[in-house]
């Protein structure tokens, strides 16, 4: 039949090929993207967040970051949220990634203060010791083309003002990337819903304990000392040398942060280390 | 039949280029293996992981991969038609326009121009060379087994016939964008449909680039070397039927877990599995026609080269379906588990097989025996060592991460940031840095065997009778 | 059971019943020569 004629079997192998194409591929334009999958509060990119979009794409950081959090618990309680499909309607092209280098970055909108991601994208390894990000601080040096952009956003069919577009003169491509991350994952007001709260009366259990100091130490190195600097004098986050407060109130703030003002919540990283943390910090401030 | 005159001149350059392109992708892999431990090796803007990893992958799959599959291709279908090529001159237009549009390619990634899709990455001018570049070759392929004086089609040519097909549509729909300037689009799917697309497009490119030619030349090659034919024609032709038809449906066990339709995942994860069917047909089909034969091993380096080949490929497509499981993928996506299996596949199966190809066609394209069969075999030992150290080393390190990722205290708190379980990757990044070196110079030992082999080798008087007649 | 399943199953099965008649006619006593001969034949030139 088709063993000894060319076109046929050109023929019946573009069919095979077909059959899962059309059935896993062309069929499901049908449901993805759909009214049925909108979330009204997600809203396209603005011209600064788009061209920090481009840049992100330009340099290449979906080779090392994922863009897309699993339904799995670990994952959820590391990152946020998980992800939904309409979150990502406006996403031209997805980023979703492959591989995690660097951690997931679908939320992390609204985690850091602006002036966390500038120093980490100048210099990681100030914020992160021993990251392996390559450094980013030449971003600034280029300044972006209101124009260019404006044309980016009509391609698009994307909303914008004139205001935002003359707002643009100026910036670099650092504050662009920067606004961009800022807007990852916001879609949704996931941190709201998935705030945790502490009930019932908090009891230190390391109550005057000096020997867990140490380990208090190494965590806030490890988590604070970025923002707050590496003797409390502060930096990107305020001193912490004046800590007159029950331990139960600073242990309130640690797992619950100030998300408004920059400080994320730690309450990830569990109620034991916390107290640690706590116990280190209150017996700083006594000296 | 009077001998027809092939046309061998083409075959000799294409593989010159398939090597040099596949020793550039090689070389940026060992660069970038060493970023990833040593972020100070970064240069801005142009020499940073982030242009440089599209390189690698862009350079190992359209140069080295794409580059041998033209060499080998436009080799067997003269030889398997036993009619020279349709056109000589579409065959030379190729070669150049390969060589310009990888040349392109190459340039374009390093000053940022890049779709972000991966194994796509390529902006659209640049697509559209591709587009052109693969049409030329399939016409001049379809048009010479037509014209073919040989009334069987022997099943390379059917892998070869489905490759141009399957390339040609995979990458024209994938490459759907709107062009925003010259070197600027924006995808024409968004979101949860972009990368619906997009990973049909992916892991099929794996069907019809990284695993369709290579068995190709392994059932060519295989029974010219050993000099018996494969075991079973029609247990090829049903392997045939099943992997083409198969394959189109497992793109999204690349999005498992994600927004992406729960149905579709599930589909992807039932057909990966099924797919260990046609892969060990064909895998079957290679160790039977070794019956008998199995003393090849230790006698004839070529052998040696497509039977490890063809074991690896047996590995990874058991390997591959295994990681399409749902909770498996929960537990081992995303850490660096993922390019240890890729690995597996490009150097241990993939280049393998190019290798040994390699190694059949230059005597006959050139008129030369092998310089020296010892070097082969050095070389043999070394790739094979250098993937294993590069692979075995990854799977461990991923299998850590993944752990770490997931664990969790009494407390249900994480038992580890994200930069603990990083740091903990180092030893294992220094280890691939390692077995890829040994890998590169496994690759240098075969090109000096090469080129010696041009300038010293045997002449062989057979061989080199059609070689001269081949020149165009 | 609703339409959409059936019409999932009736697919199913009709791609399954096109594997088993592509196996048997490849495989039929009749063709065996056809589809062997060219694993012998590509060995012939060089």
């Amino acid at each position: 039949m088709w063993e000894r004629k060319p076109v046929l079997l050109l023929v019946l192998a573009t069919a095979a090929i077909m059959v899962g194409t059309i059935v896993t591929m062309i069929l499901p334009f049908a449901w993805v993207n759909t009214d049925a999958d909108r979330i009204a509060t997600v809203t396209p990119y603005n011209p600064l967040e788009q061209e920090g979009r481009d840049i992100y794409i330009r340099e290449g950081c979906n080779n090392c970051h994922t863009q897309t959090i699993r339904p799995l618990v670990t994952e959820v309680l590391r990152y946020g949220d998980y992800s939904k499909s309409g979150e990502f309607v406006y996403d031209r092209p997805f980023l979703w990634g492959s591989k995690r280098t660097g951690p997931d970055l679908a939320r992390i909108g609204g985690k850091y203060p602006d002036a966390w991601h500038y120093k980490h994208m100048e210099s990681p390894r100030a914020m992160v010791p021993r990251s392996n990000m390559p450094d980013y601080g030449w971003l600034k040096n280029n300044l972006l083309d209101p124009q260019n952009i404006r044309h980016k956003m009509d391609v698009l069919g994307f909303p914008y003002e004139q205001a935002e577009i003359d707002a643009l003169k100026g910036k670099n491509e650092m504050d662009a990337i920067v606004a961009y991350l800022q807007k990852l994952g916001t879609g949704i007001p996931w941190r709201k819903t998935a705030e945790t709260l502490v009930v019932g009366e908090l009891h230190n259990p390391y109550q005057d304990d000096l020997t867990v100091l140490d380990a208090g130490k190494a965590l806030y190195m490890q988590h604070c000392a970025a923002c707050h600097g590496e003797k409390l004098q502060g930096e990107i986050g305020p001193e912490l040398t004046d800590l007159d407060m029950p331990d139960a109130d600073l242990y309130q703030i640690l797992f619950n942060g100030f998300p408004e003002d920059g400080m994320p919540p730690f309450s990830a990283i569990g109620s034991d280390r916390l107290w640690k943390m706590v116990n280190f910090l209150k017996n700083e401030a006594k000296h | 039949m009077e001998k027809p005159n092939y046309n061998t001149d083409i075959v000799r350059s294409f593989i010159n280029w398939g090597i040099i392109w596949g020793l550039v992708s090689i070389m940026v892999g060992v660069i970038v293996s060493l970023q990833m431990v040593e972020p100070a090796l970064n240069f801005p803007p142009y020499l940073t992981f982030g242009r440089l990893r599209p390189l690698h992958t862009n350079a190992g799959i359209y140069g080295w991969a794409v580059g041998t599959t033209f060499a080998l291709f436009l080799y067997m279908v003269q030889r398997l038609c036993k009619t020279r090529l349709w056109s000589d001159k579409l065959a030379r237009f190729q070669l150049w326009f390969f060589n310009a549009t990888i040349i392109t390619a190459a340039i374009t990634l390093l000053l940022g121009y890049t779709t972000s899709k991966e194994y796509h990455e390529l902006e659209w001018p640049v697509d559209i060379m591709v587009v052109i570049l693969w049409v030329a070759f399939a016409i001049n392929i379809i048009m010479t087994i037509i014209k073919r004086r040989e009334e069987q089609m022997y099943i390379s040519l059917w892998y070869m016939m489905a490759s141009i097909v399957g390339v040609a549509i995979l990458y024209i729909v994938d490459g759907a964008e709107v062009p925003v300037s010259l070197f600027k689009s924006y995808s024409a799917y968004a979101g949860t449909n972009d990368a619906n697309v997009h990973w049909w497009f992916g892991h099929n490119a794996v069907a019809m680039v990284l695993t369709a030619p290579p068995l190709a030349m392994f059932y060519y090659v295989l029974p010219k070397s050993t000099g018996v034919p494969i075991y079973s024609h029609r247990m090829s032709i049903i392997a045939f039927w099943s992997l083409i038809f198969m394959y189109l449906w497992t793109g999204a066990h690349h999005l498992l877990w994600t927004p992406v339709p729960d149905w579709i995942q599930t589909l992807a994860m039932a057909f990966s599995v099924m797919l260990i069917a046609p892969s060990w047909g064909s895998v079957f089909n290679g160790y039977l026609s070794m019956r008998g034969q199995w003393h090849q091993m230790r006698e004839n380096y070529l052998v040696k080269f497509l039977i490890i080949g063809i074991t690896f490929y047996g590995l990874q497509t058991l390997q591959g379906p295994m990681q399409a499981i749902r909770s498996f993928s929960a537990f081992i996506h995303y850490t660096d588990w993922v390019p240890a299996h890729i690995h597996m596949g490009t150097m241990g199966w993939v280049s393998m097989i190019a290798f040994a190809s390699i190694y059949y066609l230059v005597p006959r394209v050139y008129g030369r025996e092998l310089y020296s069969v010892p070097l082969a075999n050095l070389h043999f030992w070394l790739i094979l060592i250098g993937q294993l150290i590069w692979t075995i080393s990854l799977w461990i390190a991923g299998v850590l991460q993944a752990g770490m990722w997931t664990a969790t205290n009494s407390d249900g708190s994480l038992a580890y940031s994200f930069m603990e379980t990083m740091v903990e990757m180092y030893p294992y990044w220094w280890a691939r840095v390692f077995g890829g070196i040994i890998f590169l110079f496994g690759v240098i030992v075969f090109i000096y065997n090469l080129v010696m082999t041009t300038r010293r080798g045997e002449v062989s008087p057979a061989s080199e009778r059609t070689a001269v007649e081949g020149r165009a | 059971m609703d339409w959409a399943s059936i019409l999932y199953l009736g697919v199913t099965f009709g791609l399954f019943i096109i594997f088993v008649l592509i196996v048997r006619y490849t495989y039929s006593r009749k063709n065996r020569e056809q589809n062997e001969e060219a694993k012998y034949r590509m060995l012939d030139d060089d």
